[in-house]
């Protein structure tokens, strides 16, 4: 009688993970997110916290929970080894951590395309813009340029840094690239009182400034989006397939530039319940509005289409990824 | 101009901000006086509040909590020699060491008045500059950023102890430090450096469990070890009464205290120095005001010179840290980057727009710090002689709750258990140094400052090779270095030749 009971609580206990996919009410759902409050990670994380819980059934809590560190591989780590695939942990990340695992870099303890992926909240279209005074109106132009344009760039690893290292190093760009800038904003200022030329970066954050009539957008990487959908786009100058493979599998990340993940072996119908969550939130008019107004702008890439993006950079042959991690390194 | 600055007062004033500015004050206070809970953190916690303000009142909500803390920050450094933030650990060194003779009132009462006086020249100098902010922030550029480091750096030979002795492990002390700084990945080949093959030493050593290691276990350490109170034998009526002659003293030293503030303003205004290098400059020129060797040996042990200095820069850099942000975009520290946020989600773009068509909103910014810092101020006063009290109860009591608040402090940085590791092991380090005599302030300063010397360095020879050895800047600020270094062996030789003479 007594194993029986047992038996019954065992059931009930293992079958509870199901039960909750239903339901989430009066639990806590926690958003870890691999860096400290103030970057562009955390911002996206609490946005869509606050308006999370609405689209779960049950209308859990939704926090977030900052765990900062060697560029969020250590959230990363947490997040598939020690988490439970309960439903109540998501992790977000930096969206290269599928090139540190795919160059080797020691302290991955992840296989990327195996989290139970949610999706990405965003992509992030990175473009390269010059000083409007200097005498380069377009991409041919730059191209020709006699005296070397200065890029200033925060350091290997971010796309300040390895998009214009591509177009100096493949291209044959006449670029000097500056870096050790601590935030891309530094970088900014440095445009501002001509230090350097011009930089790399996310559309978003350099928008302000384009604006302002400060720089000019020359060129972009592969992803896309409204207002720069006429921009050259650097794989377009490529010299040969390899450059373009390697062009190609730098901004393969940008597609998921905000990456949502549960702990592998989630069970599928908490994942659907969870993508379905993110699809209505993403698209929440009161999110959009709040989201316009700190410019920070949302789409949302279900879980299965992020998934099929990263098996694809992470099954790049033997001699790409060799040559690829001659010039990019995994970082920020 | 005027005319704008009267609007901006006139618009703090209103019901509804003063009234979001006082519930800022009141979460300010708290953050400030919990060691490791930083105001950057609690920044971006209340910023959803703000969704539903007009821009005047959230500003006055957001400003007014962060230029509390600095403020509170101070008490917990001086009564328990815990950094109540990463940008009050100077404060420390004098000030805990007056709480230690039964003067923690009149401690408290000059950082607290110093802080004070220090916001208000930081506010007048961010009001006076506005018209001028562009020039003045475009004049620096990365030559003259790692010249400043160097005259940071400069000021060790200040923080130690007098005679080629004392230097010589001053300086290897900053050179500890500046080794320090480069644990983590280096942003030129972005290869890892002492990183211990470890993922948590790969984007450097925090510097909150670093501070709170080397300044808070030796005084834990010393407290339970003498097994008394903090103030030990000390008459418990001259703990509590202190505080008015605190204040005088901030006036007895007035141009010292009006010195300090303005080296902390111009630390706020040029961004990439960041906020914990103010103080401990300002405390290096507090030492400089010793007038004879004897003076210069009581500097550490409870000098109240060396409380107001860090005290008035502290707070004066606040203002100054406002203007990056507000006429480029470009924020100065994290605190001021979730401010920017601020900014966007009410709608306004900081930029040239801010100097013109907002210029009374900027002012009403100006205005909240001033405020705020009345308020904070003149609430830690009616308190301070409770607070003062507080060193006269047993160290068997205290330490635990010192303890708990230590680690939780360092914890926060980073919510991982080396947290408490690197804690311990510079508790150590610190022990050591102060048994053995040697300064910590160097050490600490070497951290700050090797980094951005470094960059700095990088970015000037990469972009003007030679060249910019040869900006004015960099000469003049070079002058001001050398001058530094040689101060204190100018002080010594005029001290020996006044001996000979009489």
């Amino acid at each position: 009688m007594k194993r029986r009971q047992l038996l019954v609580a065992a059931i009930g206990l293992a079958a509870a993970p199901l039960a909750m996919a239903q339901s989430f009410s009066g639990k806590t759902v926690t958003i870890i997110v691999g860096y400290k409050p103030g970057g562009g990670y955390d911002a996206t994380a609490r946005l869509l916290a606050r308006h999370l819980t609405k689209h779960l059934p049950g209308n859990p809590t939704v926090i977030v929970q900052n765990m900062p560190g060697a560029n969020s591989v250590i959230a990363a780590n947490h997040v598939y080894n020690v988490a439970k695939p309960d439903g109540l942990t998501i992790g977000t990340f930096n969206r290269n951590l599928p090139i540190a695992q795919l160059t080797g870099v020691s302290g991955v303890k992840y296989d990327i395309t195996k989290f139970a992926w949610i999706g990405s909240a965003a992509n992030e279209s990175t473009i390269l813009a010059i000083r409007t005074d200097l005498p380069y109106k377009n991409f041919e132009e730059l191209r020709k340029a006699k005296e070397p344009v200065v890029i200033g760039s925060t350091g290997p690893g971010a796309n300040t840094h390895d998009f214009p290292l591509l177009l100096k190093d493949l291209v044959g760009l006449n670029f000097k690239i500056v870096s050790g800038y601590s935030s891309s904003a530094d970088i900014m200022l440095a445009v501002e009182r001509k230090e350097v030329d011009g930089r790399a970066g996310s559309f978003t954050s350099l928008l302000p400034f384009i604006e302002r009539g400060l720089v000019r957008p020359i060129v972009r990487a592969r992803t896309s989006e409204p207002g720069i959908e006429k921009l050259p786009v650097d794989e377009s100058f490529a010299p040969n397939p390899r450059a373009k493979a390697i062009m190609a599998l730098r901004s393969a990340p940008e597609q998921v530039a905000r990456p949502y993940v549960m702990p592998p072996k989630t069970p599928a119908d908490i994942v659907k319940v969870m993508r379905e969550a993110f699809a209505k939130t993403i698209d929440d008019p009161e999110l959009v509005a709040e989201g316009k107004k700190t410019k920070m702008d949302l789409e949302f890439t279900p879980g299965d289409q992020a998934q099929k993006i990263l098996v694809e950079v992470m099954h790049q042959p033997k001699d790409i990824v060799q040559e690829f991690a001659k010039y990019i390194k995994f970082g920020e | 101009m005027l005319e704008a600055s009267w609007e901006g007062l006139l618009l703090v004033l209103q019901w509804k901000p003063f009234a979001f500015m006082l519930v800022g004050i009141v979460v300010g206070f708290w953050v400030g006086l919990l060691p490791g809970i930083g105001g950057a953190t609690t920044l971006a916690l209340m910023l959803p509040f703000i969704y539903t303000m007009q821009p005047v009142e959230a500003f006055a909500f957001l400003l007014g909590m962060h230029s509390v803390v600095a403020t509170t920050g101070d008490i917990t450094s001086i009564l328990f020699g815990v950094p109540g933030e990463a940008t009050t650990a100077a404060i420390i060194l004098d000030g805990h060491a007056m709480a230690k003779r039964g003067e923690a009132g009149r401690a408290l009462g000059a950082a607290l008045t110093a802080s004070l006086i220090g916001a208000l020249i930081g506010a007048a100098a961010l009001a006076l500059a506005i018209p001028v902010v562009r020039p003045l922030v475009l004049t620096f550029g990365s030559p003259e950023l790692f010249m400043l480091a160097i005259v940071g750096l400069a000021f060790i030979a200040s923080l130690s102890a007098q005679g080629a002795r004392g230097m010589l492990r001053g300086f290897l002390a900053g050179g500890l430090g500046m080794m320090l700084a480069m644990v983590g990945q280096d942003p030129q080949a972005g290869v890892g450096r002492f990183t211990l093959d470890t993922l948590y030493l790969w984007q450097g050593l925090d510097l909150v469990p670093v501070l709170v290691g080397l300044f808070a276990i030796p005084e834990i350490i010393d407290l339970a070890v003498r097994g008394t109170s903090i103030a030990g034998d000390a008459p418990v009526g001259r703990i509590s009464h202190g505080a008015l002659q605190g204040m005088k003293d901030v006036f007895r030293h007035i141009s010292l205290t009006i010195r300090c503030a303005l080296i902390g303003t111009f630390v706020g205004i040029t961004p990439g120095l960041g906020g914990a290098v103010a103080q401990w400059m300002a405390y290096g020129h507090a030492t400089q005001s010793a007038r004879n060797p004897e003076e210069r040996k009581g500097f550490g042990a409870g000098d109240v010179r060396g409380v107001i200095g860090p005290g008035a820069a502290c707070n004066s850099k606040e203002g100054g840290a406002l203007i990056p942000t507000i006429a480029f975009g470009v924020p100065g520290s994290t605190s001021m980057a979730i401010l920017l946020g601020g900014f966007f989600l009410l709608g306004l773009v900081p930029g040239p727009d801010m100097l013109t068509k907002h210029l009374s909103l900027t002012y009403s910014l100006v205005w909240t710090i001033v405020l705020a810092n009345i308020i904070a101020v003149a609430v830690c006063v009616l308190l301070l002689n409770r607070l003062a009290g507080l060193t006269s109860v047993p160290g068997h009591r205290l330490i635990p709750v010192i303890l708990v608040l230590v680690f939780i402090g360092s914890f926060t940085s980073n919510s991982h258990y080396a947290d408490i590791l690197v804690t311990l092991l510079f508790g150590a380090v610190g022990y050591f140094m102060v048994t053995a005599g040697w300064p910590r302030a160097p050490l600490v300063l070497g951290l700050v400052l090797g980094k951005i010397a470094e960059n700095y360095l990088y970015i000037s020879v990469a972009r003007y090779e030679a060249a910019w050895l040869s900006r004015p800047v960099v000469m003049v600020l070079l002058a001001i270095a050398v001058s530094v270094v040689c101060y204190p062996v100018y002080q010594a030789w005029r001290a020996r030749r006044r001996g000979t003479r009489a």
